[in-house]
């Protein structure tokens, strides 16, 4: 299988005022990065439903990451980064199960003032998926219907 | 009397005596709760037109009609925590007492921490279960595995791992449990799915916890006090003369710990037996059959209408909320991922999801399945206690000093 044109699309959950804040200086601070990661900014990771993940993928990402504020104490709402905690695990079991591999799915912390931090993120978490080769859900879910 | 204790309780009725499945103390401690009242209503199961394999939930008023619910029906599995939260108004302005089993009750609590019912309103009479008879499948297994008229059961028992029905002329048949369920997985005969599953046939989550282990060759139910609320209904009852009681001994008590654990060890049997195949799957084959079973899914709603867990108003699954589109059918496979991610935290393995499926669909077994993953992983098991609270609702003291991706419970 040639994965050499595909270029994975992954869809980024980042909270305002953590790993966005890093992202933004990421970029500004011009850190290699590949552009593969769009980004939708949340003002806490807590926000993210595991059904957006699930709708990410649906809609044609490749892989998602979810990335908040650091436990303990950073959360800017206090314990909403908690609520992530007890989410992530719900979606990588149901993910696990309907077999999307796990490698497709990262969640984690990264705080503002890491910058670099992000940077490697993406670099690695791109190759990562690329090397996965793409999700393909709705393709998979026709040649089915055929 | 406390929680914990346990009593051989019997009515000192005649008539509830005869109708009764064990010694009609059920029947009669929630005729003495009418009378009393202690509660304004009783919730029950009923032969609709004296059709066992129709049982329909009835609200009872009048102590005097108590013992039209008399006698346990196993082909009926009614959703008593949907009925309760629905049309009950989630008991918010009325006292009644519930009749349910364990799954029943567990689903009641699940609802009762999520604020759809008021548990203060409620008494849960909670009567132990190894399961109940899909109503179709029962009829044509009767007629077909052991060769009776269905018309001519007048009752159903599963006892030391058999399945014994008694006929209208007096006389018995029976089968190996185990060995007809496993002989016709195609037909479906036996108990329930969701059924052969459950670990949990004493509902001690409820009230009172009422059934026939540990009674032998006598008309008397063993009931074991759950709860403050439980031993207050059964002390006014013995006093008013509503139901007595003895003291069950050793042997008794010993007898009833035997079957329940003959029944868990049956029921770990079938989860294996249930999620090995799926557990076996490689990613690719888990892909292709799990979005092969949905891609048959009509969006009929069943499943969400069923389920005690799903209460949202304003739901995710409605089209103009953007993630599962309207008109389109089969609806992507964002549909049964939805439901699973939402309520695989607090499933309580009452398969109505199953049951309502139009297209047959394994929900039960796979929401179930990752129910338990989530389990072992969060350390909680949902229904058994109202003040545990869901794992996504809480914070532990431990989690609040940790500082990386590593769970700790």
């Amino acid at each position: 299988m040639s994965n050499n044109g595909f270029e994975p699309r992954i869809i980024g959950f980042l909270c305002n005022w953590c790993t966005y804040s890093a992202a933004d200086t990421a970029g500004v601070s011009r850190m290699e990065q590949p552009p593969n990661v769009d980004i939708i900014r949340v003002m806490c990771s807590g926000r993210v439903d595991p059904v957006f993940i699930l709708k990410a993928f649906a809609e044609g990402a490749d892989g998602v990451i979810v990335s908040g504020c650091h436990p303990p104490g950073d959360c800017h709402y206090d314990s909403g980064n908690y609520k992530t905690f007890r989410r992530m695990p719900l979606v990588e079991a149901l993910l696990a199960q309907y077999g999307i591999e796990k490698e497709r799915f990262h969640w984690g912390w990264i705080s503002g003032a890491e910058a670099p931090e992000w940077a490697k993120l993406v670099r690695e978490f791109t190759a990562q998926v690329h090397a996965l080769g793409p999700l393909d859900w709705k393709r998979e879910l026709e040649s089915k219907e055929d | 009397m406390m929680r914990g204790d346990m009593y051989l309780a019997w009515s000192p009725d005649k008539e509830i005596l005869e109708q009764a499945e064990c010694g009609g103390a059920v029947t009669s401690l929630l005729k003495f709760a009418l009378e009393s009242k202690q509660v304004d209503a009783v919730l029950a199961i009923k032969a609709r037109d004296g059709n066992r394999y129709d049982g329909i939930p009835v609200l009872i008023t009048d102590p005097q009609e108590m013992i039209g619910a008399a006698g346990a029906l196993h082909s009926a599995s009614p959703n008593i925590a949907r009925f309760v939260k629905e049309y009950l108004d989630g008991a918010s302005d009325l006292k009644i007492a519930v009749t349910c089993r364990p799954c029943d009750a567990k689903a009641i609590i699940e609802l009762a921490k999520r604020e759809q019912i008021n548990l203060d309103n409620l008494v849960l009479v909670g009567l132990n279960c190894t399961g109940t008879l899909p109503p179709v499948a029962a009829q044509k297994m009767f007629k077909e595995e052991f060769g009776i008229n269905p018309a001519d059961v007048v009752s159903e028992d599963i006892e030391d791992g058999k399945l014994i029905v008694r006929l209208k002329d007096g006389t018995e048949r029976e089968r190996n449990l185990a060995e007809l369920e496993a002989s016709s997985i195609e037909q479906g005969y036996g108990r329930r799915e969701n059924c052969r599953r459950c670990e949990t046939s004493i509902p001690t989550m409820a009230d009172l916890a009422c059934g026939k282990w540990g009674v032998v060759d006598r008309k008397a139910t063993f009931i074991e006090v759950c709860s403050e609320k439980g031993s207050a209904l059964i002390d006014g009852a013995i006093e008013a003369g509503s139901i007595l009681v003895e003291q069950p001994d050793d042997e008794a008590v010993e007898i009833r710990r035997r079957e329940y654990e003959a029944a868990t060890e049956l029921a770990r049997k079938w989860q294996e037996r249930d999620f090995a195949p799926f557990k076996a799957m490689n990613l690719d084959e888990r892909f292709d059959y799990w979005f092969g079973q949905f891609s048959q899914c009509i969006k009929c709603f069943g499943c969400r209408d069923a389920c005690p867990i799903c209460y949202c108003e304003a739901c995710w699954l409605e089209a103009d909320r953007g993630f599962v589109l309207g008109g389109e059918i089969p609806p992507d496979a964002m549909w049964p991922m939805v439901r699973a991610v939402h309520v695989m935290d607090s499933c309580v393995n009452c398969g109505q999801c199953q049951d309502a499926c139009s297209m047959n669909l394994p929900l039960s077994r796979f929401i179930f399945m990752l129910s338990k993953e989530i389990g072992d992983i969060f350390k909680y098991e949902p229904g058994m206690d109202v003040s545990a609270l869901p794992p996504c609702r809480i914070v532990t003291d431990e989690e609040l000093s940790i500082g990386g991706v590593e769970l700790v419970f």
